[in-house]
């Protein structure tokens, strides 16, 4: 007969607290007068994963212009220096930009969460044998679907070591000194500085970050477009061929730079 | 193909009722035909166990002819076995070798419930299908078949999606339990008929709100239900459901 433990008892009850709290935020946006029945319809199943799906393609599209950006330093410290000048020029607006990408960031990783408590409600007792029935390479992606959540989480570790090594320059392992040459008034030089992150041991975090990213996004890519409705049996084969080098482009792009660094490393310019 | 019979360790879901906690049970079973179907190798089994006096496994089942979706098992942790395009009843006892272990659990999600060792609770499906999965039509003489012309194309796509039989493959091979392939068959098969148009808004908006409200998974387009689909389902219609979705909830009045 059933006899369930407090601990099993407690973790059925603390899922389904989850899941309450992270419905929150929808539920009180739902009272809006107009926008109301889009909220309330974004807070289902369906709706979280739409909102997924353009939350990640808009993080798709910070990342091209991120990687574009960064690849200029492959044009040499003068290029590189002066693209970073020209976006710190922005002054506010750059705050504002930096404060939508955050906001892109919570928003993404909170449906994240919240699709992924909804989950695993879903199914409370588990098989004890589960094999595929899909061919090993039905997908180009392969598995990745299945390690979504978990990728996310080492990207989003990734992003709190990527924002103090090169945003606050807070990295403890690193002497940012060389950076900080042209004076107190004049601010560090991101080329220096960029090298120095990169060269330094805690880089091994950039190749795992990004190899997450280029696991996630390999299914993601797809997955959202397919979560948005794209999907027509003459395209679709050409769209998972488009997801798959999208993905790998961006990660190879991004780790070439660190493979760069590392190689240069000694030389200066 | 030969026609050695086989010896086979069947590892069977033996659960008294919903508030069972369930354990595996082992049984031997000798002698089967390899011409056998799965459900018949399960009947040989119940007379063993009847014949032993002890309880017969419960298992579901009904045409036996691959159309009523009524049998639902996960064997060797696969739904409806190790073919595709094939229900449990249509699975033939040739596809196991002699000495083989064979592992037959109950489909498992929070929406079907066990009810007794393999037989899960499906209703949460009809109450999905209560909340929009129908068209409104008058009563009366039938009305003129090429009344209302449809491309050939067309019908197509509404024929694959009304080949659903309801079995819930989908939501037990999912890794979210999610009921997407199902929903979006039955919301397709309407989708994208003139008749069904009428109600489209209000039959995604409801039976998603059912679905939600019968704790099935959201979808992660892992595409594990379309290969798990004994009616080959494409998750081509999981992506019109979506679309339906936005469309209803954006110009829902
Ligand atoms: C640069 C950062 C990121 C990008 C560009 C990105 C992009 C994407 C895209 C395009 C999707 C597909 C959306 C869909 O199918 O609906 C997705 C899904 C997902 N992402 Fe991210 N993501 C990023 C970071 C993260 C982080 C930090 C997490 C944290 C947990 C995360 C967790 C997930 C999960 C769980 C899914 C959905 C899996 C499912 O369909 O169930 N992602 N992401
Ligand atoms: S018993 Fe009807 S489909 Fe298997």
């Amino acid at each position: 007969m059933k006899c369930p433990t407090y601990s099993s008892w407690f973790r059925e009850r603390r899922l389904d607290a989850v899941c309450q709290i992270l419905r929150l935020p929808a539920v009180m946006l739902s009272q809006i007068p107009g926008i109301g029945p889009v909220v309330k319809a974004a807070s289902t199943t369906v709706g979280q994963k739409i909102l997924m799906a353009i939350t990640g393609l808009l993080l798709c599209g910070f990342l091209v212009t991120h990687l574009a950006g960064n690849l200029l330093l492959y044009a040499g410290a003068k290029q590189f220096n002066h693209y970073a000048e020209s976006l710190h020029s922005w002054g506010i607006l750059l705050n504002v930009a930096e404060v939508g990408l955050f906001t892109l960031f919570m928003a993404h990783i909170g449906l994240a969460c919240s699709t992924h408590a909804m989950n695993r409600q879903a199914r409370r007792s588990q098989y004890t044998q589960k094999e595929s029935k899909q061919e090993p390479m039905a997908l180009p992606s392969g598995g990745a679907s299945g390690w979504m959540f978990v990728t996310g989480v080492i990207i989003a570790f990734f992003l709190v070591v990527h924002i103090t090594d090169m945003r606050l320059k807070k990295n403890p392992f690193i002497d940012y000194s060389p950076a900080y040459q042209n004076g107190p008034e004049a601010g560090p030089d991101e080329f220096v500085a960029v090298r120095l992150v990169l060269t330094n041991w805690t880089a091994i975090a950039y190749v795992i970050g990004l190899l997450a990213l280029g696991i996630h996004l390999s299914h993601g890519f797809r997955s959202a477009l397919q979560t948005l409705g794209v999907n027509h049996p003459r395209w679709n084969r050409l769209l998972e061929i488009i997801s798959l080098l999208f993905a790998w482009t961006i990660t190879l792009g991004f780790l070439s730079l660190v493979t760069w660094a590392a190689m240069t490393s000694g030389t200066s310019n | 193909m030969s026609d050695e019979h086989l010896n086979l360790t069947l590892r069977i879901w033996r659960q008294d009722g919903p508030e069972d906690r369930g354990a595996f049970r082992n049984y031997q079973l000798d002698n089967v035909s390899p011409h056998m179907s799965f459900l018949e190798m399960l009947d040989v089994l119940n007379e063993q166990l009847i014949a032993s006096s002890e309880e017969p496994v419960e298992f579901d089942h009904d045409c036996r002819e691959g159309i009523c979706g009524m049998c639902s098992l996960m064997i060797n942790g696969q739904a409806h076995g190790p073919d595709r395009a094939t229900t449990t009843c249509q699975l033939h006892m040739r596809r196991f070798n002699n000495g083989d272990t064979i592992s037959i659990e109950p489909w498992r999600a929070t929406a079907f419930p066990v009810v007794r060792d393999l037989v899960v609770d499906r209703s949460a499906f009809d109450r999905v299908i209560g909340s929009g999965g129908y068209v409104s039509v008058n009563t009366g003489n039938a009305p003129d078949g090429n009344a209302i012309p449809i491309p050939g194309t067309t019908q197509e796509v509404a024929m694959d999606a009304a080949a659903c039989i309801g079995c819930g493959a989908c939501v037990a091979a999912c890794k979210n339990a999610s009921a997407m392939l199902f929903v979006s068959a039955k919301v397709s098969q309407m989708a994208v008929l003139p008749q069904g148009r009428t109600e489209r808004t209000e039959r995604v908006l409801g039976m998603v709100a059912q679905m939600d409200k019968e704790g099935f998974g959201s979808c992660t387009n892992t595409s594990e239900c379309e290969a798990a689909c004994p009616a080959e389902i494409s998750v081509e219609h999981i992506a019109r459901l979506n679309r339906e979705y936005a469309r209803a909830a954006l110009t829902a009045r």
